[in-house]
């Protein structure tokens, strides 16, 4: 099977669950358990992501070559179940970074407009 | 970080009960949705339960059933929209894949033969054989095949290969509208083939030469099985294995008889004995089976080495719930296990309607 070499931006924007799970591997291969975890630590819990959204997530990522399965093996921290574990591919890594870096833009923007500086309206 | 509570603690009847509902709730996703993941969500969902018990209690748990129930019906509603889009771009000929012709069926499969762990040499062979041409493909159908060679020395491999090859190049090389039939002359062909090359044997112990078979052949709706010896074909469906062929086998005769119960076939030290093979003389008695399937209905076709060693609960399990390249290897590592005391050949075929 022939992949299409694909250009990171040709799947920007990304949605909020795939950039939260692109985020939590981009310092270490997780198991599904895991990527809820470091999500919802990130966030001081504010986002919590369920087992349909993740794994609705996770099909399309590896379909689309974003992220890749690293095998499956218990997790000591955890309980002896084997877990399968996820990892970032090269493409996945680019495709973060071009968010991110999308996301930075905007950021600028908002600042040069003191969007961020004005009234208290609470974060969105 | 967390031991699990022990089994008498209210929070434990809890972790149960939670996990005793949340299986029939992933009814509610797309079956191929359910196959790759439904296990993955079932085993990370339990461990939500198990970490919200720990923090919050009750209280936590019911949060947490608060979420899944909401992420539960948006996401499954999603995973359905996709795979309806997914079907749509397929039948409109939008994304290329293989399927035939006339029906939205799309074939997925997957072989696997090993060794085992006891044996010296593999004497199985497969073959799966599916036309590139749609025409053929619709006309001819997709064929699988299974050997197990016997013989010892190199006459095992030679049989059950020579078996293989003949019956794919036979049954693809016939016309006309019955396929049984079809399939029955390659089979009959192979037998040919292989008593043929055992009679060129110089030596008397030589010509003891011969192989089971299993052959199936997919076309539209139906399967036609033809099998001699003690390889089989399976359907699985809705979690439950259907053994389409019968072994011509001394220990299944006694089953058949009531004489002897499956667990104690597979224990049974004349297990081996086959009373049918191919190109042990000249001419072969064939049973042919016919069955209809269904979208999500996989085909699996083995050699003992396998169906002797794990049970159909177990071999039904693996199936249902992984992709077909997945389950032929997780097959073969059970039999293994199970002490791999034979060559073990597994071929998937899965039918899919999405």
């Amino acid at each position: 099977m022939t992949r299409k070499e694909r250009e990171p931006e040709a799947l920007l924007p990304l949605t909020p669950a795939v950039f939260h799970i692109l985020l939590a591997l981009a310092d270490r291969e997780r198991h599904g358990y895991g990527i809820m975890q470091d999500i919802a630590a990130r966030t001081n819990g504010t986002v919590r992501m369920g087992p349909g959204t993740l794994y609705g997530s996770i099909k399309r990522m590896l379909a689309d070559g974003l992220i890749e399965e690293s095998g499956e093996r218990p997790d000591p921290a955890l309980d002896d179940e084997r877990r399968r574990y996820y990892r970032l591919t090269e493409l996945g890594r680019r495709v973060l970074q071009a968010e991110a870096r999308r996301l930075e833009q905007l950021l600028r923007i908002a600042r040069a407009k003191h969007v961020l500086s004005g009234a208290e309206r609470g974060g969105a | 970080m967390s031991a699990p509570p022990s089994p008498t603690t209210p929070a434990h009847r809890w972790l149960q009960l939670s996990a005793r509902l949340y299986r029939p709730l992933l009814l509610l996703y797309p079956p191929e949705f359910r196959r790759s993941f439904g296990r993955e969500m079932e085993q990370t969902f339990r461990t939500c339960c198990r970490e919200a018990l720990r923090e919050a209690g009750a209280p936590g748990l019911l949060r947490l059933w608060g979420n899944v129930l909401y992420d539960l019906t948006t996401s499954a509603t999603v995973e359905h929209i996709r795979a309806w889009i997914a079907l749509f771009k397929r039948l409109s000929g939008l994304e290329k894949e293989l399927h035939m012709i006339n029906s939205p069926f799309h074939l997925e499969f997957a072989q696997l033969t090993d060794i085992g762990l006891k044996r010296a040499r593999n004497e199985d062979a497969m073959t799966t054989v599916i036309p590139s041409d749609q025409e053929a493909l619709a006309r001819r159908g997709a064929l699988f095949v299974v050997a197990d060679g016997l013989g010892g020395h190199e006459r095992g491999e030679m049989a059950s290969q020579l078996a293989i090859n003949t019956i794919s190049d036979a049954y693809y090389r016939s016309n006309g509208d019955d396929i049984a039939a079809a399939l029955a002359r390659a089979i009959h062909e192979a037998n040919t083939a292989i008593y043929a090359l055992s009679s060129q044997q110089e030596h008397e112990d030589e010509k003891e030469m011969g192989t089971t078979v299993v052959a199936a052949v997919l076309r539209g709706e139906t399967v036609y099985a033809a099998n001699v010896g003690d390889s089989r074909a399976y359907i699985v469906r809705g979690g439950k294995v259907q053994q389409i062929t019968q072994d011509h086998s001394w220990v299944a005769e006694q089953v058949r008889l009531g004489a002897l119960t499956e667990e104690e076939a597979r224990a049974h030290q004349k297990r081996n004995i086959i009373y049918r093979c191919l190109g042990t003389s000249p001419d072969v008695e064939i049973d042919l089976y016919t069955e209809s399937v269904q979208g999500g209905d996989a085909l699996l076709l083995c050699t003992d080495g396998l169906s002797g060693l794990v049970s159909d609960d177990e071999m039904a399990e693996i199936v249902e719930h992984y992709s077909p390249q997945e389950s032929v290897q997780r097959l073969i590592q059970r039999a293994n296990e199970q002490g791999g005391s034979d060559n073990i050949t597994a071929i998937v075929a899965r039918v899919s309607l999405a």
